[in-house]
């Protein structure tokens, strides 16, 4: 953009010019000036979007953690003009305020396999996970202030949950506070909530029971919304959760409490490193007969911005996890378009093992 | 443990929309009511094309977060199938009941759940597509949607067309896949923990379910019918789902 501007500032600087600015014609006419610049004149040019970025090429992304002082964990990630910051906040849920609560007879140094499945559901049951996103007013043109939660707000809140639960990033046992009893005459005062099991308990050994979970809110803010939010949104809640550590908390039989011991925080058990991957299609008529096949020639935009999301409607978006070694898709979303087929998304999850090792690196180690 | 039942349907079942459906399958029943194509608001109004409105009512209480992503999946999805370039200016809306979900005795059942139900998809899917043909509204294609989950059972992975709530609960990874009457793939969604090998085989599970050529006489279908036994036929059952209903419609003749 900046090589157009001597061309549109004429010599003459008072005369008006008859000859629009290229952000001008950008703005006016945005989708032939996109198919513009992808479709050079002679061959020998590359192909370009209005950003400077080729179609394949997504931007760099920057992930900050532990820069909020209040929250047990948070992140800022900004790729281009895309900024999120992430809160991470546990609050203890005593399991009598939870109404449909299962004992489980686990003990605590169960390691087995079911022991992490009941973890598992017991995040989903209890819902000791809370996303929540926010638009902020003015991280772009279209977010208004004093409205309720967009269309959009909502369905990433909704996609972001369903993606923590189904990719099973949270390690559920790191979440309870377990309670041993210990043997002698407190029993009584301890055990009054479950008045029958502690009875009955007292004759055999004294089981560890779980007394409390740790809830995790996970608070996202836009500052600023420049295109694809699920990556960064997505991005950010996993850096937050990676930077989580909870204090240790145990139950005190006199007062009949949690409580939580200062220092020695523990960190949180995460699972895996799954990268979300978006690209949207451009089609090079607008207007035309969607899905004609023939002479409707698209374009895959890889991490497309704010303006190039204006222009498509199909759009992909690719959760992987590389960390295993084989790869592992955690979700594939695609629709509104016919263009992206089998093929494309198996050539479009290689595209993802590529961005996953950039975020990965993003993240540290 | 899986209800196998053949889809049901009836068309015009209300009296006062435009076009209406109601459907019921895989233990889902989901009626439909479009109206369309008739004044936009002001803030909907496109200058080249209609404005489609999907609105998504759970079967108990009022919908959340959950719903507005399934109206938003929904409504990019068949704004691709509808003509919407016949009629700029307008609105098509297309209103979405859920009566009936199959009971769970093993989860816990919660009024609101945030978590996506994607079972529910190719119901509504279902539903809003033979709710549009009843309406009259013009399409470049119709669509047929399945779920799909991949479930370990003894230590091999089967998969199960529609998935029950129970199965979909230990499944490995469920999917929803719609593909266009010209078996195009308009909508993917995957969900869980999966490889591109098992996804290729869900894609081949779920164009069979969808895709299924039409058989070309009434005689030939028996036959087919012993080939595929896997799922139901969805393209067919569509189409003379429409055959019943416009041979009823001209009967007086």
């Amino acid at each position: 953009m900046a090589a157009a501007s001597p061309a549109a500032a004429p010599s003459g600087a008072q005369q008006p010019s008859l000859t629009f600015t290229r952000p001008v014609f950008a703005k006016l006419s945005p989708h032939p000036y996109l198919l513009r610049t992808l479709s050079p004149d002679s061959p020998g040019q590359q192909p370009t979007r209005n950003n400077g970025r080729s179609p394949h090429q997504s931007r760099p992304i920057q992930i900050n953690t532990s820069s909020l002082s209040q929250a047990h964990g948070s992140s800022l990630v900004r790729t281009g003009d895309t900024t999120v910051i992430c809160g991470v906040r546990g609050e203890l849920l005593p399991v009598t305020a939870i109404p449909q609560f299962r004992p489980h007879n686990g003990t605590l140094y169960d390691q087995d396999e079911n022991d992490e499945e009941r973890a598992r559901k017991e995040l989903r049951d209890y819902d000791l996970l809370v996303p929540n996103i926010e638009m902020a007013t003015g991280c772009a043109p279209q977010f208004l202030p004093g409205v309720p939660p967009t269309t959009l707000a909502q369905t990433l809140s909704t996609r972001v949950y369903s993606l923590l639960h189904g990719a099973g990033v949270v390690d559920g046992r790191g979440l309870r506070v377990w309670y041993t009893p210990e043997k002698g005459g407190r029993e009584g005062s301890g055990m009054e909530v479950e008045g029958e099991e502690g009875e009955q308990e007292e004759e055999e050994e004294q089981k560890p029971e779980v007394v409390a979970y740790w809830v995790l809110y996970i608070d996202l803010l836009f500052v600023s919304f420049d295109g694809n939010p699920f990556d960064a949104a997505w991005a950010a809640v996993l850096a937050a959760l990676r930077d989580t550590e909870l204090p240790v908390a145990r139950w005190d039989p006199d007062r009949e409490m949690v409580v939580c011991r200062k220092g020695g925080d523990k960190k949180l058990g995460i699972r895996g490193l799954p990268v979300a991957c978006s690209a949207a299609v451009f089609l090079e008529k607008e207007h035309a007969e969607v899905g004609g096949g023939e002479g409707n020639r698209h374009w895959i935009l890889l991490d497309p911005d704010r303006s190039e999301e204006g222009l498509c409607k199909e759009v992909v978006t690719v959760v992987v996890d590389c960390s295993e070694g084989e790869t592992r898709v955690r979700s594939i979303e695609k629709q509104g378009g016919t263009v992206i087929g089998r093929e494309l998304i198996r050539g479009f999850i290689g595209v993802a093992e590529g961005r996953w090792r950039e975020v990965k690196e993003a993240m540290g180690n | 443990m899986t209800v196998t039942t053949a889809p049901e349907a009836a068309l015009g079942v209300l009296p006062r929309a435009d076009g209406s459906a109601k459907y019921s399958h895989a233990g889902y029943t989901v009626t439909a009511s479009v109206n369309g194509p008739i004044e936009a608001q002001r803030r909907d109004e496109h200058p080249y094309e209609a404005h489609v409105d999907v609105i998504v009512r759970p079967a108990a209480g009022v919908g959340s977060t959950r719903e507005r992503h399934l109206e938003s999946i929904l409504q990019s999805s068949l704004t691709q199938i509808i003509l919407v370039k016949n009629f700029p200016r307008s609105l098509i809306q297309i209103v979405l009941q859920v009566e009936d979900t199959p009971e769970n005795d093993y989860v816990n059942t919660k009024l609101v759940q945030a978590s996506l139900n994607f079972a529910i998809m190719p119901a509504l899917f279902q539903t809003a597509v033979l709710a549009l043909l009843s309406a009259g509204v013009p399409m470049r294609a119709t669509a047929t949607a399945t779920a799909v989950a991949i479930v370990p059972q003894d230590g091999t992975k089967t998969s199960v067309v529609d998935p029950s709530p129970r199965d979909a609960e230990i499944a490995q990874s469920v999917h929803v896949l719609a593909f266009t009457s010209h078996d195009e793939l308009l909508l993917a969604e995957s969900e869980g923990d999966f490889t591109v090998k098992e996804w290729d085989d869900v894609y081949e599970t779920a164009k069979q379910v969808c895709c299924r050529p039409v058989p070309a006489k009434e005689g030939m279908e028996m036959v087919l019918d012993d080939e595929h036994t896997n799922g139901p036929d969805l393209r067919h059952f569509l189409r003379s789902t429409m055959e019943q209903k416009v041979a009823s419609d001209l009967h007086w003749k």
